[in-house]
This record gives structure tokens, C-alpha cells and sequence, in this order.
């Protein structure tokens, strides 16, 4: 009897289990159906919101060659491609790949980190305003943890490799002493190890 | 935006007043203040060097003393105004092209998108536009009569501290390039008023020192190392000796021989740092497999010219020794090595400044015959256009293979590409040394993005404001290193070797950065060479 119970009660787990998953795999899906659909939309706001961290942010906004536009490219250039990836299951990795550019260029802008990083997480606000004006799926709203987990893990992502970043400039600064061109400045040529001091020949 | 969290978000990151300050709205660009801060600013002029170059015949830099641009108080001279208003009269009345500039400029804004240090900072005071905009709004205030009758209503401003402060943020934010006078309708040279705006802070004491001490060294040694003869001689000898080593075969040297048939002028960093000396070695084995009848000199050991950067009276100074030691030497011609604003001095202002050069002869190869009729004025040509004309004639004996490891990409430095107009030779001898390939159109040629660094503000100390600066750059050869497996970032300019080497560290660590001559030496078959595989050419240790 016991034996019994317990295999209808694992059973049931089962089945919960198995719904729950298909429940989840289906809002998956359409919560990835709602950004392919908004795509354009998301990431031009999410865009704009970045570029409003500039002084003047027109050009970077409207110039779409990546080239004459380094900033809004890379900007676009990782959102478009962070944003279908928040839909599914996050892979650190893939994240610090897409927001490596966007995240070296905010690393050397004068910017406290809070402020080179906080554009990530306008997209959880940006996709709330849009899903919640969509009537057909405005009811994903309520359900959108797993995205913001997504997001998250991004934004932890984005968090090393800024500090990577200003490593990697102390590095270079670094190389760069080391490599003997500040000696141009130092009045310590190295032929005035050979000569009393003062001596300027 | 009119969603709230995202303003919340804006104005929790937002509060310290930075370059780019969140979303804070944006005031008339008068209005608002410059702040200094470590990073942002290079470090003034050491005093002594101050003092010594203002000792110097001819030249004039005032008021040497210890300051700091973080101070309130930059410690000017009391009639600092009267200085600075008397100064901008005396180049008005002395340069035509500065009172055109002044005038003719109708705010298209063709120029504004630029330049590399608004693509890289987003700083609306970056656009060259504005940027001569501070000189401009000064010159409308007081020398024009809508400013004296309107003031602010015509766009004039009142010269005050805080405008002199904000010109030395700027002026030091603009690498001269020229890249935004391409574009400008009216071919306004932005980098000319820069020039101004620094010429006009020296007369009150402001400059940097990683511009003056070089330029001081210059006028003491011949070079920015300040290297005195004999250490410039052993290093050259060193690299005499490593090519040896590379190749069996020791490159025949001489230094300040009278009567040689041309004088060699480079960079001193040709002969003292990396990754210049690799590029220095291909000069020599270039110059051993041809014979040439050449000399180094002790006296004119720099071709570099920070003078340019600093004021009209010191360029000209600094520049006279190179003619002064062709004369001296009694050689028939110039071949100048690989720079960058070197060849912005000599092919500007040399002949105008120092010329004419009546005692040298027009350039012509020994080995090809060719004459070089467009440098019929100046007599002195640039080692690409050497070296180029030498391959068109088949004089070299070149071995593309032993470049294999490398995939090149060409930076056409500002200076080089703008203002002497070598584009085509580098291209042609790439060809017939290495495999490479072009960075994006709008990104070469004329239209070429500077380095970031140039103009002496290569300086550790502002590393990340020239991190920004080269942004525009690095993306380019971002591109052409994702989409073609590029890994070396070939050059003719020894500023741009340095910092270029920088900025890839920072953006793209797998490209290195060379000079053409070092590919060039690399790919020479010496006639009786013992040159065993070179893995890494002449870099091979
Ligand atoms: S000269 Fe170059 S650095 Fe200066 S304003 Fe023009 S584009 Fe910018
Ligand atoms: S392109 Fe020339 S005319 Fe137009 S705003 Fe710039 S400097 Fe003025």
C-alpha cells in the first residue's frame, strides 16, 4: 500500500513535473515570440536610452554606418544580439562575447561602473513598457523572472569584464612605461649615467 | 523616456558630473564649466624646462613655475588678458588664413560628426565645430563689431578664466589630425586653430611637459631622447650588429660623413624603442642591399618636430638643423625616414621656414635614375617613395614568404596621408612584400582616423581619454582582424608605432604594430646572406 502511494505520488510528481516544463518551455517560446516580434522596437529604445548617457547623442542615434559611428554600432550591434538570447537558457560565455565591445568602450569614458553599466538593465523596463502596450501579450509581464534572471547574468558578465577592462588599461599604461619611451621625459637619458649630473653635454 | 524606473535608474548612476553625465539635461555648451581631474588632463610643463627654453635666442616661453591644472589657481600673469587679447590681434594681423577661419565658417556642421575625439567621448565640445567655436566666440567678442555692439546675442564671449581653462582642456583634445577640414565645405583647418590656441596659452604659460621636455631635449641634443652623439651612435651600431646576427651580413655605416651622397634623417625612437628599432633594421639592411652612399647624423638625430606642437618660433628653430647639416655635409639630398608630423613640418612649412635649400640638389636615385620632381623644392623624400621606386624597377630582390606569418592591415597616418598626400607607395610596396588587406573606405586614405595620440599627447597619464580618441580606429581594425584573421597593423609614422601599439593592447591584443620598412626588411634577400628561418622576422629573438 505504502509501495503503492508512493509510486501514484512519484507519478504525479511526474506529471506535475512534466507540465510545469511544457508550461515553461511554452512561455519560453513565447516570450520569444513577443522580442522576435518587438525586436526593432526594444532595441531602438534600449538604444536610445544608452546613447542618452552622452552629452550629445543625435549622431550616435541616427548614423547607422558602424564605421563613422563606432559607439551607437557597437551599441546596436550588442543588443540586437543580446536581446533574443534573454529568452532562453543564458550561457555566461555567449554574454561576455556580445558585450565586450559595448563594455570596453563605457570602461574608458570617464564613467563611475554603475554608470557604464546601468543600460543593461533597462531593457527588463523597456520590454515591461512595450509587452504591457501589446494587448495580445501583455499577461507575459507577470511573468518575466526568468528574463530578468537572464539579464542578471548578463550584467554579472558585463561587471568582470569592465574590471578586466580597466585592468587592461592599467596593463598598457604599464607596457608602456616599461617599454623605455618615458625616458623621453625624464631627462634620464641613458647617456647620463655616464656623465656627472648636470652635465649636459 | 517617460517611463519612471528608467529615470530612477538614469538618476541613481548619474550624480557625479562626468563627461557623460546620465541623462542631466544639457546646457548651452558656454555654460558649462570644465573640471580637471587626474585623467583627464596631461601634466603641465616642468619648470626648469620652461625656464631653459625661454633662455633660449629666439624663443619665448614665460612665466615657468610649478602649477597644477586641478588648482583654482593656475598662478597666470597678472595682465594675463591683455597678454592673450594682444596675441590674437598679433596672429590675426599675421595670419591671413586665421582671420578667414575666424569668419567664414557657417555652422553647417559637415565637420561635427568628425572628428575621433567626439566619436569617441560624445563631448559636444569635440566637434571641431565648436572646439574653434572657443577661439571664435573670444574673436567675435572683441575684435568684431556685431560682438562688441550684441556680445552674447552674436555669439560673443567675454575672454575669462574659465574660457582660458577650457581652452586648454580642448586645445590638448584635438591631435591636430585635419581629418574634419576634408569634410568642411570651406576647407576650414580646425587644426590650425588649435595650433593657435596652444601658441596663445604659451604666451601666458600653459603647456604640457611631454611636449616641452622633447622639444627642449631637441634644441640641447639634435633629438626628443635627448641621446647625446655617442649613445646615439651605439645604438644605431647595436642594430647593426642584430641584423648581423639575423642575416650574416653586417650593414656598412657612417655617421656625419662629409661628402656622402645623402643625408639620413628618422626619429630618434627609430633607434631606441620598440617596436621602431625593427623598423630602423629594415632601413639599414635596405640601404646595405642597394650600396648606398649614405650617412647618418649625430647633430640632426631626430626628424620628429614637437615644436609643431608648441609655436611657430621653436618649429622653425628645431627644424633648421636638418638643412643646416645637409649644407654642412655637403650631400646632395635628404631621404627622411618614417614619421609622421615630421613630414607635416617639411612639406608645409620646411622651404618657407628654412629654404630654400638652394645648396642641395633635386633628388634622384642612384639606382633607378628616377627623379624625384616633387620634392624639387624641400630635396628630401620620404623612404617609401624610395623604396617604392625601387621595386617598380626591380631592384630589390624580395621574398614575400618570409612575411607569411604575418596578415597585414594599413593605418595611413594623418599627417603622411593628409598632408603630403602617400597613399598610393605604401599600398605598392605592401603588394609586393606581405599579404594585406584595406580597412573599411571611410576609415583610410583621406578620410584616415588618427591614432589618438598624436600631437605630444601620447602620455601615459592620459591613457584613457587616448583609449577614447583611438576608438574609432581600433574599430576599424576590430573588423578587419574578426573578418580577416588581420594581426599586424602596418604603419609610417613613429608616434603612431608607439601608441598605435597602446591602443591594440587596450582594444586588440592579438594585432602588433610595425613599420613598413621593418616588412620590407624582412622580406630583402641580401646577396651572400646566412639568414636561417626567421619565425618571427626580424623580431626573431
Ligand atoms: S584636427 Fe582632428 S582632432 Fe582636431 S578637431 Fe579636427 S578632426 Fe578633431
Ligand atoms: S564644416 Fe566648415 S563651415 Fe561647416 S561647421 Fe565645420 S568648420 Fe564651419
Amino acid at each position: 500500500m505504502i509501495v503503492l502511494l508512493d509510486f501514484s505520488l512519484t507519478e504525479i510528481s511526474r506529471v506535475a513535473w512534466r507540465i510545469a516544463v511544457a508550461e515553461s518551455l511554452r512561455e519560453q517560446a513565447d516570450l520569444a515570440e513577443a522580442l522576435r516580434c518587438h525586436r526593432q522596437k526594444i532595441v531602438e529604445r534600449w538604444v536610445k536610452y544608452a546613447l542618452s548617457s552622452y552629452q550629445s547623442p543625435d549622431f550616435f542615434l541616427r548614423e547607422g554606418d558602424p564605421f563613422a559611428n563606432p559607439i551607437g554600432g557597437a551599441m546596436r550591434q550588442a543588443f540586437d544580439r543580446l536581446l533574443p538570447l534573454l529568452a532562453q537558457k543564458p550561457e555566461r560565455l555567449e554574454f561576455s562575447e556580445i558585450l565586450r565591445q559595448f563594455v570596453q568602450i563605457r570602461a574608458v569614458q570617464g564613467l563611475v561602473p554603475s554608470q557604464a553599466l546601468a543600460p543593461i538593465y533597462a531593457v527588463k523596463h523597456i520590454l515591461r513598457d512595450i509587452l504591457a502596450a501589446d494587448k495580445e501579450r501583455a499577461a507575459l509581464v507577470a511573468n518575466l523572472y526568468d528574463f530578468d534572471f537572464a539579464v542578471d547574468i548578463a550584467a554579472l558578465a558585463a561587471f568582470d569584464m569592465y574590471m578586466e577592462s580597466r585592468e587592461r588599461l592599467y596593463a598598457t599604461r604599464l607596457a608602456e612605461l616599461k617599454s623605455g619611451r618615458h625616458i623621453l621625459t625624464d631627462g634620464g637619458c641613458p647617456s647620463k649615467t655616464l656623465h656627472p649630473v648636470g652635465d649636459d653635454g | 523616456m517617460a517611463l519612471p524606473k528608467l529615470e530612477e535608474l538614469s538618476r541613481s548612476v548619474a550624480e557625479d558630473p562626468s563627461m557623460a553625465t546620465g541623462s542631466v539635461p544639457t546646457r548651452e555648451w558656454m555654460d558649462i564649466p570644465v573640471v580637471f581631474k587626474s585623467g583627464n588632463y596631461a601634466y603641465p610643463a616642468k619648470k626648469d624646462k620652461v625656464e631653459y627654453l625661454n633662455s633660449q635666442k629666439g624663443l619665448s616661453f614665460p612665466n615657468a613655475r610649478v602649477w597644477s591644472p586641478e588648482e583654482d589657481d593656475w598662478k597666470l600673469p597678472e595682465n594675463w588678458k591683455e597678454i592673450i587679447l594682444n596675441g590674437l590681434k598679433e596672429r590675426l594681423d599675421k595670419f591671413r588664413s586665421l582671420k578667414i577661419f575666424m569668419d567664414c565658417c557657417v555652422r553647417c556642421g559637415a565637420c561635427a560628426d568628425k572628428c575621433h575625439f567626439f566619436l569617441g567621448t560624445g563631448d559636444p565640445k569635440n566637434m571641431p565645430v565648436l572646439r574653434a567655436e572657443l577661439l571664435r566666440s573670444v574673436y567675435r567678442n572683441d575684435f568684431t563689431l556685431a560682438g562688441k555692439l550684441l556680445g552674447k546675442m552674436a555669439g560673443g564671449r567675454e575672454m575669462t578664466v574659465g574660457v582660458l581653462k577650457e581652452w586648454f582642456m580642448y586645445a590638448y583634445q584635438c591631435t591636430e589630425c585635419r581629418r574634419c577640414s576634408v569634410f568642411c565645405p570651406y576647407g576650414i583647418d580646425t587644426a590650425e586653430i588649435t595650433m593657435m590656441l596652444r601658441e596663445l596659452l604659451h604666451t601666458v604659460g600653459i603647456g604640457i611637459n611631454w611636449i616641452l621636455e622633447p622639444a627642449s631635449n631637441s634644441n640641447r641634443t639634435g633629438n626628443h631622447m635627448g641621446l647625446q652623439p655617442h649613445t646615439f651612435k651605439d645604438n644605431v651600431e647595436f642594430l647593426v650588429d642584430d641584423v648581423e646576427r639575423l642575416t650574416g651580413r653586417r650593414p656598412n655605416i657612417t655617421f656625419n660623413r662629409k661628402g656622402a651622397e645623402i643625408l639620413f634623417i628618422t626619429p630618434s625612437a627609430d633607434v631606441f624603442a620598440e617596436p621602431g628599432l625593427y623598423t630602423a633594421m629594415g632601413y639599414l639592411i635596405l640601404f646595405e642591399a642597394l650600396g648606398l652612399d649614405y650617412t647618418w647624423s649625430t647633430y640632426a638625430s631626430e626628424g620628429g618636430n614637437f615644436g609643431l606642437f608648441t609655436n611657430n618660433e621653436m618649429m622653425k628653430k628645431l627644424n633648421a638643423k636638418m638643412y643646416a647639416e645637409a649644407e654642412r655635409l655637403k650631400v646632395r639630398y635628404i631621404i627622411g625616414g618614417e614619421c609622421g608630423h615630421m613630414w607635416r613640418v617639411l612639406h608645409q612649412y620646411m622651404d618657407t621656414m628654412n629654404g630654400p635649400a638652394d645648396f642641395l640638389e633635386v633628388p634622384k636615385s642612384p639606382i633607378t635614375g628616377t627623379v624625384f620632381n616633387n620634392a624639387a623644392s624641400t630635396k628630401m623624400i620620404h623612404i617609401t617613395e624610395f623604396t617604392a621606386d625601387l621595386i617598380k624597377n626591380g631592384k630589390l630582390k624580395l621574398d614575400k614568404s618570409r612575411n607569411s606569418h604575418i596578415k597585414a592591415t594599413w593605418h595611413d597616418s594623418c599627417n603622411t596621408a593628409r598632408a603630403m598626400g602617400l597613399m598610393d607607395e605604401p599600398r605598392y610596396v605592401l603588394d609586393h612584400v606581405v599579404d594585406w588587406v584595406e580597412m573599411p573606405e571611410n576609415t583610410i586614405r583621406e578620410q584616415t582616423f588618427c591614432c589618438g595620440s598624436g600631437t605630444g599627447l601620447n602620455t601615459d597619464e592620459i591613457m584613457e581619454l587616448r583609449m577614447r580618441a583611438g576608438l574609432p580606429r581600433a574599430n576599424a581594425v576590430k573588423h578587419v582582424h574578426d573578418k580577416h584573421g588581420v594581426n599586424m597593423l602596418a604603419c609610417v609614422c613613429a608616434i603612431d608605432r608607439a601608441t598605435l601599439t597602446s591602443l591594440m593592447n587596450y582594444w586588440n591584443p592579438d594585432v602588433r604594430v610595425c613599420g613598413l620598412s621593418e616588412l620590407v626588411g624582412n622580406a630583402i634577400v641580401l646577396d651572400g646572406e646566412t639568414r636561417e628561418e626567421l619565425d618571427d622576422g626580424l623580431r626573431t629573438l
